[in-house]
């Protein structure tokens, strides 16, 4: 029975495994690493898998840094290590091999994928694990194998299971603005929340258990916490004027916002225990934005103060306000890098909105992005990535660069109108 | 710590480093559950004429809708009328600071309604930033659309 539901599903889905990303690789890039990946055998007589080797394939060769022989280049296909003659991989060119195996139980709806990944220069097996999953969980599955891969080649994590949530906006399909969750590459999209009045600005909690956002629905701005798992939602105590912009604390316990109850936008702190608000700037501009920095004592800010807006830090303890950014008259939606050292920002220049990044120390600008109105970065819990909201001729869609700046990619899988994309946390 | 000790431990640690590692992962079909608005606001206009325009990335009004404005002021206060300002941004620039931005329109236009006689207690403010344009291209003719304050009955 289950074989025959396995067939079925498989030859659905062979079929929809494009890539997800319409990826760019631009000039100047290194060679990639490059890696084989043999289609991992089931225990059933056929059909050859096909779907979990491409999935593994299109999450390493998102961001440039892996090329994955095709499989029609092998000379074998080994499913253990007695069958691996590392000479053939070397004569490849291939640095490293992942091989496996992935067992089907008649009595379980679930099936263990086995796999090993090779060093062929140093013939040595680098990495052995296994994933446990029910068979529908086939994509996360493959995106495991991936982050595996990744972290043990790259030394860092591997962001190919964390989630990228983003507002829709209205559209012929949907006259709704729908709150939405997919993977990375745009895949398994679904609406969390939908409203016909306007939402912004998803944040989420460093646990990935919940979202906070901004919804319209009582007419006017006000954040709402929503639980992932059970869609339970409640709306944070309101105060006059704009409720807005949220932005959780790195331990989960406060959240920064903006209120404008004070007669104009001022960053304020929220305590999720005391349900308390906290002031924590104080001035006539626009103060809004907020970031916490990841070790928690910092909040980046954007701020028209000085006439223009630029992007300003705050001490939570001291409220001692510093400027960052001093170059053009746009500096706006700073966020920070994962190691604090830099930040992502929105910076307009001759008229044209870019993503930028600076770094901290030195306080040098780089311009990553050369279209139309980028908007909303979002860094990649690993810092290498960085999802921006982009236009696709008149569609609101997302994009990505790596902070190399070497690799862009369009999240062309993803339907209607995306904007304000929001990185998870890493998921372990 | 002596040398020796030093040296074993650095030893393992080398040993652990160079070897194969050894991981085990589950996934699971947990997905999110959705939820949707209930009891969704709705607007109405109080005359076709309760509409200010703003330059980009400006607040202040020019003396056509100061004009506009004291119109609508004896119209409120001839009819008894409480209203709600809209403020309302182009698309250039972030999502929050339009918001904040229209908010400052939105000022800027109950304001002038006070000063024209309104009673402050009759008039909310609200911005809806870049969320609700009136016209949907990127381009100059649409920005100038929705670069607006709306006076409505609330």
């Amino acid at each position: 029975m289950l074989k025959k539901i396995l067939l079925i599903y498989l030859v659905l889905f062979i079929s929809n495994i494009q890539s997800q990303l319409r990826i760019e690789i631009k000039g100047g890039a290194e060679d990639p690493i490059s890696i084989a990946i043999v289609p991992l055998e089931w225990n059933l007589d056929s059909p050859q898998d096909e779907y979990l080797h491409q999935i593994i394939k299109s999450d390493l060769e998102s961001f440039g840094e892996f090329k994955v022989l095709p499989p029609e280049n092998m000379l074998s296909f080994p499913s253990s290590k007695e069958e691996v003659f590392f000479k053939d991989w070397r004569m490849l060119g291939v640095d490293y091999l992942v091989i496996g195996r992935i067992n089907v139980s008649d009595f379980s709806e679930e099936i263990i994928t086995k796999y090993t990944i090779f060093d062929v220069a140093r013939e040595k097996s680098i990495h052995r694990g296994s994933v446990i999953g029910p068979v529908k969980t086939l994509r996360k599955i493959g995106h495991k194998v991936s982050d595996k891969i990744y972290s043990r080649i790259q030394g860092i994590p591997g962001i190919f299971s964390t989630k990228i949530a983003y507002i829709d906006k209205p559209s012929t399909d949907d006259p709704n603005f729908n709150l939405r969750i997919s993977d990375i590459d745009g895949y398994d999209s679904l609406s969390i929340f939908s409203s016909p009045q306007p939402l912004m600005s998803p944040s989420w909690s460093p646990d990935r258990q919940n979202i906070a956002y901004v919804s319209f629905e009582e007419g006017t701005s006000r954040i709402f916490l929503q639980k992932l798992n059970s869609a339970e939602r409640k709306g944070v105590k309101l105060e006059e004027g704009i409720n807005s912009s949220p932005n959780w604390s790195p331990n989960g316990d406060k959240i920064s916002a903006v209120l404008s109850k004070s007669g104009n936008p001022d960053i304020f702190i929220y305590d999720l225990s005391k349900d308390t608000w906290k002031q924590i700037t104080k001035h006539f501009g626009i103060d809004t934005e907020p970031d916490w920095s990841p070790n928690s004592k910092k909040i980046l800010f954007t701020s028209n103060r000085s006439g223009s807006p630029q992007i300003y830090e705050v001490n939570v303890r001291s409220n001692r306000v510093k400027r960052l950014t001093f170059e053009g008259t746009y500096n706006a939606r700073g966020r920070y890098l994962p190691d604090g050292k830099g930040i992502v920002f929105v910076h307009r220049k001759n008229g044209v909105f870019h993503i930028a990044t600076q770094n901290l120390r030195t306080g040098k600008i780089r311009i990553l992005t050369d279209t139309f109105l980028d908007e909303s970065p979002t860094v990649s819990p690993n810092g290498n990535v960085v999802i921006y909201a982009t236009k696709d001729g008149d569609r609101d869609t997302l994009a990505g660069i790596t902070l190399d700046g070497k690799t862009k990619f369009v999240m062309s899988s993803i339907k209607g109108e995306a904007r304000e994309p929001a990185w998870s946390p890493l998921i372990d | 710590m002596n040398i020796t000790h030093k040296f074993i431990i650095t030893l393992i640690v080398f040993f652990l480093a160079s070897c194969s590692s050894v991981s085990m992962d589950r996934t699971n079909d947990a997905t999110a559950i959705s939820a949707t608005a209930t009891g969704a606001y709705s607007d109405t206009g109080i005359t076709s004429n309760n509409i200010l325009y703003f330059a980009y990335d400006k607040s202040d009004i020019n003396s056509e809708g100061r004009t506009k404005i004291r119109t609508l002021a004896k119209l409120i206060n001839d009819n008894n009328l409480s209203v709600r300002v809209e403020g309302h941004c182009d698309e250039r620039g972030t999502r929050e600071y339009n918001l904040a931005l229209g908010e400052k329109r939105a000022k800027t236009v109950a304001e002038l309604l006070i000063i024209n006689g309104v009673a402050s207690d009759k008039i909310d403010t609200v911005s809806y930033g870049e969320e609700k344009p009136a016209s949907p291209g990127s381009n100059e003719r649409s920005w100038s659309q929705n670069r607006r304050a709306l006076v409505k009955t609330f």
